[in-house]
């Protein structure tokens, strides 16, 4: 069956069996092979895209589901030669060690920074009503859906620190 | 062209010292950083070829019989169904690390539930997975299978070189002023490599091309040859990426067996990915183990006796065995020894190398030990520690090559404020929260292996390294560049390595720890070769010649690369073989570890506060890199103290917690900003870099640091990992009772 | 059995008029669906309700909300809603990471009716109801009487959920959550407790409280919630719960806990709540 998508701005028609996930679709359709399997279950992230802004794991969805919905994948966010600011951080921090579920790390990243900036609480952030605030418990907290076997979780934080600061100045 | 080194001896001179590019020893980033920060470095599922048909593996559901029929007609006739491989060739398990050769093979004998038995392919993996999951089998199961290794009908086998005593533990038990006698068990635990198992495989004509996720390329093509029944040259794998491996990925798999019968049968080239359950069930496990710990001191906490010993389980028929005793011998003092090991076989998936086999789990349950010793002699676990270590391996009566034990110890107690520990249990408490400080010492035995690495000065003046060793994110790639660019006076972006490809000079491969050393020391001597050359060339002796920035510095002449190649291209190769200092003296890492824990007083729930670890393991060579290591080894102790747990089903022995969900590895907010150190050494007996293993370092000892500050914060001993709430609630009530 | 049906009916009678047929697969967020897929066969035929846009969003009415079927945990999260809505909130976010939560339904929680859904305790501590449609009409169900066991709902195979309805309390009201796992994150409960406090010049007016993962279905504390009443709203509330008030839980003993443990933990995350919600904490 035909679904239409807009992955990382360039539309594309997907012709697939309906049982094939966001995230077969992508790298066994599209060739995009960038977003990883890591469970297929929806168990540690490393499938983690953007949808309509938002960040879900890929393999916990079926592609034709987003007929007319607006993906983001890593390639989207920085090639090797146009890397994001996030990117570069992970480089400089060494936020990856075999970089499996580096590519979801910073997607899911991508989207965090985009959640604090626009105030969502986490179960992390003390007062449900108040704004979160960039300490490494709540960036700790909102990025444990992605599982790191390497351990990167302290480079991971100081790499999103980093970046976060840099936003708040700007 | 070959530069070639047997370490039958001390290595004086140091080379790299010498050197003056100054990028060893640097906190580089990593050279291919940028290519997976973008998701555009290639793991072997991701040079998925636009013709290939998809593979999904069958299990077993039986843990012990024959499979005597399946249902192959009603699937083959679903969609998109290509064939179904039933072949005899298939593989039972794994191959253990560096076997060599094929493992146990054909599908019919179950040995485990969960053994692959078919493959199943078709144009979509959609199509293969519905393929594989609606294949009826039919078993004829053997109701007697031994599924647990504390069953009293377990088959236990006690190898008599695996035994070992010394003096007369029995009488320094009677005669010590301070004794331990304590069993310690460990579950089984698995790598969780984030990448599942993947192979894609190409036939061209009779030679086979095998995209893979493997650690020691050289072994797994010879073992892949073997098991197809063809020539290793007829074989080709690549991995220039590995999503991770921990032991995991050392043997060759059934995924990548089934993938080449399946891609020979039908002419195109077939991909079979393992699903995350089956990585858990057909994959290596670490083994369960039970220790038997014994400890005699005198008054001043002095050891004079050590006993270890150790059950742990494996496969009718599978050589590899846990080698839980394997620092005992050499890390404490003490005239009195005994050293056990036995196997119990049993019907449960196969096991074999997980991080830091041996050292892992038995100087966990050893420091654990040491820390209870600790307790009732009433010495600060750090002194105790101190006062034991041995002037030379009291084993074997053998020097150390180097030894900063001590300096670990002092340090880390140092930069942890260990002094602001209140000795006695319970002490401190914060709010609902009971504070307590931990350590334990860390220690891992250092190897080299056979290996070999070309390195090419290209006319352009820039460098090629190339070897079969692979980077399963231990940071191969930036290390080699660094000591060729070191060795050839060239900046970092004149050096390229490459990796990843059989193609290339044989490598030890990644495991054990010894992978930089043994491929950095090839890399080096094929510079060696190189230097020589061009000291041929420009009719210098080698004590003369410079090398820095793309340029030769001969007396009072700079001049650069190129200009000296003159269109020409200069190709050295180095090769490693370990001799006789394996025996002379006792290599080995040492370090430190210090934890601070949090334990809720009323839900026994436990939260590491801190946490500090400080390692020597000769000259590290890039520390961004290291540390980098250092850290995933102490999660992996985090997970194993706290949360990891093989879970077995009673009846067949199936793994129950088969996924992320039931098997707690621990995530980001489980782990704090780990602290580490490390301190300058070099070993001279090592090799000529003088640098030592470190992956494996952090997780050798790592949890008996976290257990051992549960104990310091509630007063309770944790013996049985993990130290999960339920446990340490339990012993809350009784205390409280 | 080849690719299956796939239908992603745009109104609410499409997808009513489908069902009729049964044999559906229902899939809403999809996050319980595809993981029980990878491991073992399932209905092909699957009916997409995410085409059903009026069923996403949360609306206020005078004596009540009505959280629509297709609301997702992240929906509930940013929006901005009463106090007594916390507990629900606090559960929202454990409902595995976020990007479970972007995608994962309310309804789809309580369909699935895991014995460690999160969301339930925290709906049946708001006296939540559901709403069950199908060609034959609408009908609402307390909570309580929807989840019938592990895995099991009063959801006949023609119906679907629209909608969750939680009345507003009569008094001024106050809501938590607590959940109990294995690790910081990411994890499936031990046990989970939600209560919500009705709270008068002083004293408790009215008290809901539920505990999930200690039995097939999570479950009221009747007992409890009447010895709480007319009580001084203080942390002194703790030390009213017995265990005595939970006897009416049946835990397991499976590998995430024993259920010696659960029942002790229970008791303790019940206290907890207690005291938060008497405000002294």
């Amino acid at each position: 069956m035909n679904t239409d998508l807009m992955v990382n701005g360039q539309a594309q028609r997907l012709d697939a069996d309906p049982r094939t996930t966001l995230l077969d679709a992508l790298r066994n359709y599209l060739h995009l092979m960038g977003t990883k399997k890591g469970c297929d279950h929806g168990q540690c992230g490393a499938c983690t895209v953007l949808v309509n802004g938002r960040r879900i794991n890929s393999c916990l969805t079926l592609a034709c589901m987003h007929d007319g919905d607006e993906i983001v994948t890593i390639e989207g966010i920085g090639g090797p030669d146009d890397l994001s600011a996030l990117q570069q951080a992970f480089i400089a921090h060494d936020g990856f060690q075999c970089g499996y579920c580096t590519p979801g790390q910073i997607c899911s990243a991508t989207a965090m920074l985009d959640e604090i900036a626009a105030g969502w609480a986490s179960h992390a952030t003390k007062n449900v009503a108040s704004l979160p605030g960039l300490t490494v418990e709540e960036i700790s907290e909102r990025m444990s859906g992605n599982l790191c076997r390497c351990s990167a979780y302290p480079n991971i934080i100081d790499a999103i620190l980093e970046v976060a600061a840099g936003k708040e100045q700007s | 062209m070959t530069s070639h080194i047997k370490m039958d001896e001390r290595v004086e001179r140091d080379r790299l010292a010498e050197m003056v590019q100054a990028v060893i020893g640097k906190p580089l980033d990593r050279p291919e950083g940028a290519l997976k920060v973008s998701g555009a470095a290639p793991y072997a599922m991701d040079r998925l070829p636009a013709n290939a048909c998809h593979g999904v593996l069958v299990r077993a559901t039986v843990s012990n019989g024959t499979l005597r029929d399946m249902d192959v007609d009603a699937v083959q006739a679903l969609p998109g169904i290509r064939a179904i491989i039933a072949d005899d060739r298939l593989l039972r398990n794994p191959a253990q690390g560096m076997a060599g050769e094929a493992p146990i093979q054909g599908p019919k004998d179950i040995a485990y539930f969960g053994q692959p038995i078919a493959l199943v392919v078709a144009e979509t993996f959609e199509q293969a997975r519905h393929g594989a999951q609606a294949l009826k089998l039919r078993f004829e199961a053997d109701g007697t299978a031994i599924v647990a290794p504390d069953d009293p009908k377990a088959d236990i086998e006690t190898p008599e070189d695996e035994q070992d005593s010394t003096g007369d533990l029995d009488a320094a038990m009677q005669t010590a002023r301070h004794t331990v006698d304590a069993h310690y068990t460990t579950p089984g635990h698995v790598s969780a490599a984030m990448e599942p198992h993947a192979s894609i495989a190409e036939w061209n004509g009779d030679r086979l091309t095998l995209y893979g996720s493997y650690q020691m390329l050289r072994f797994n093509r010879a073992e892949l040859a073997d098991a197809l029944g063809i020539e290793e040259k007829q074989v080709r794998i690549l991995a220039p990426y590995v999503g991770g491996g921990f032991g995991s990925k050392l043997g060759i798999g059934p995924e990548a067996v089934a993938a080449a019968l399946a891609a020979k049968a039908l002419g195109v080239p077939v991909a079979v990915a393992m699903s995350r359950q089956q990585v858990f069930e057909s994959v290596m496990r670490r083994s369960e183990t039970d220790q038997h710990i014994r400890l005699a001191a005198d008054e001043q906490g002095r050891l004079i006796g050590i006993g270890h010993e150790a059950l742990v389980s494996n496969l009718p028929g599978e050589e590899f065995s846990e080698p839980v005793t394997q620092a005992t011998p050499f890390l404490y003092q003490g005239d009195h020894r005994v050293i056990g090991h036995r196997i119990a076989r049993v019907h449960r998936t196969c096991a074999g190398s997980v991080r830091a086999p041996g050292e892992a789990v038995g100087l966990t349950a050893l420091e654990i030990a040491l820390d209870e010793l600790a307790a009732a002699s009433g010495i600060d676990p750090v002194k105790l520690r101190l006062i034991n270590i041995p002037q030379k391996d009291p084993s074997q009566d053998i020097p150390f090559s180097s030894h900063m034990l001590a300096e670990a110890l002092e340090e880390g107690a140092k930069r942890f404020d260990w002094d602001r520990r209140r000795s006695e249990p319970g002490a401190v408490r914060d709010g609902e929260w009971l504070i307590g400080m931990g350590m334990a010492s860390a220690a891992r035995v250092n190897m080299l292996i056979e290996s070999k690495a070309r390195v090419t000065l290209n006319a352009n003046g820039t460098g090629t390294v190339e070897t079969d060793m692979t980077d399963i994110g231990t940071g191969t790639y930036t290390v080699l560049s660094q000591i060729a660019g070191e060795m050839l006076g060239l900046p970092m972006d004149s050096v390229e390595t490459l990796l990843g490809d059989t193609a290339y000079p044989p490598a030890s491969g990644s495991g054990g720890s010894f992978g930089a050393a043994s491929n950095g020391t090839a890399v080096l001597l094929a510079c060696e070769e190189i230097r020589q050359q061009l000291c041929e060339r420009l009719d210098c002796d080698m004590q003369g010649l410079t090398l820095k920035d793309g340029h030769a510095i001969v007396g009072n002449r700079r001049i650069a690369l190129p200009e000296i190649l003159d269109g020409s291209r200069l190709v050295g190769e180095g090769h490693v073989e370990p001799g006789k200092a394996e025996e002379t003296v006792r290599q080995a890492t040492y370090g430190s570890y210090f934890a601070e824990v949090a334990v809720n007083a009323i839900t026994g729930e436990t939260r590491l506060r801190r946490m500090l670890g400080v390692f020597a393991a000769g000259r590290i060579l890039n520390p961004k890199t290291a540390r980098s290591q250092c850290l995933g080894g102490m999660t992996f102790g985090i997970g194993m103290a706290l949360t990891e747990e093989l879970i077995h089903d009673p009846r067949d022995g199936h793994i129950v917690n088969r996924d992320f969900a039931e098997y707690h590895l621990p995530v980001n907010a489980d782990v704090p900003q780990i602290d580490v150190v490390l301190l300058d050494e070099r070993d001279a007996w090592a090799n000529p870099l003088q640098a030592k293993g470190i992956g494996e370092l952090g997780i050798c000892g790592a949890a008996a640091s976290i257990v051992n500050a549960i104990y310091n914060a509630t007063g309770i001993r944790i013996r049985d990992l993990p130290a999960t709430l339920d446990k340490i609630i339990d012993g809350l009530q009784s205390r409280t009772d | 059995m080849s690719e299956g049906r796939y239908l992603r009916p745009q109104r609410l009678d499409e997808a009513v008029d489908a069902l009729k047929g049964g044999g559906w697969n229902l899939v809403a967020g999809g996050t319980d669906h595809y993981p029980a897929r990878v491991v073992e066969q399932r209905p092909e035929d699957i009916l997409d309700l995410t085409g059903l846009t009026d069923l996403r969003g949360i609306g206020e009415f005078p004596d009540h909300f009505r959280i629509g079927a297709l609301t997702r945990w992240t929906d509930l999260i940013e929006a901005p809603l009463p106090g007594w809505f916390d507990g629900l909130k606090q559960a929202a976010r454990e409902v595995g990471g976020v990007q479970i939560q972007n995608r994962g339904t309310i309804a789809g929680n309580l369909c699935n009716a895991s014995p460690a859904a999160d969301g339930v305790p925290a709906l049946l501590s708001l006296d939540a109801s559901v709403e069950l449609a199908s060609a034959g009409g609408v009908r609402i169900l307390p909570l309580a009487d929807f989840i019938l066991g592990n895995r099991k709902t009063a959801r006949r195979p023609h119906e679907l959920m629209t909608a969750i309805l939680t009345p507003k309390p009569a008094r001024p009201a106050r809501a938590r959550f607590l959940k109990l796992g294995a690790r910081r994150y990411l994890v499936i409960s031990i046990v989970m407790v939600a209560g919500l406090l009705e709270v008068e010049e002083g004293r408790v007016a009215g008290a809901r409280l539920a505990v999930g993962s200690c039995s097939a279905g999570a479950q009221r504390l009747p007992a409890l919630e009447a010895a709480l009443t007319g009580q001084p709203a203080d942390a002194g509330l703790a030390m009213l719960a017995t265990p005595e008030h939970l006897a009416g839980l049946s835990p397991i003993d499976d590998i995430r806990a024993d259920a010696g443990y659960r029942r002790d933990a229970a008791l303790i995350l019940v206290r907890r709540c207690l005291a938060d919600l008497g405000g002294l904490r």
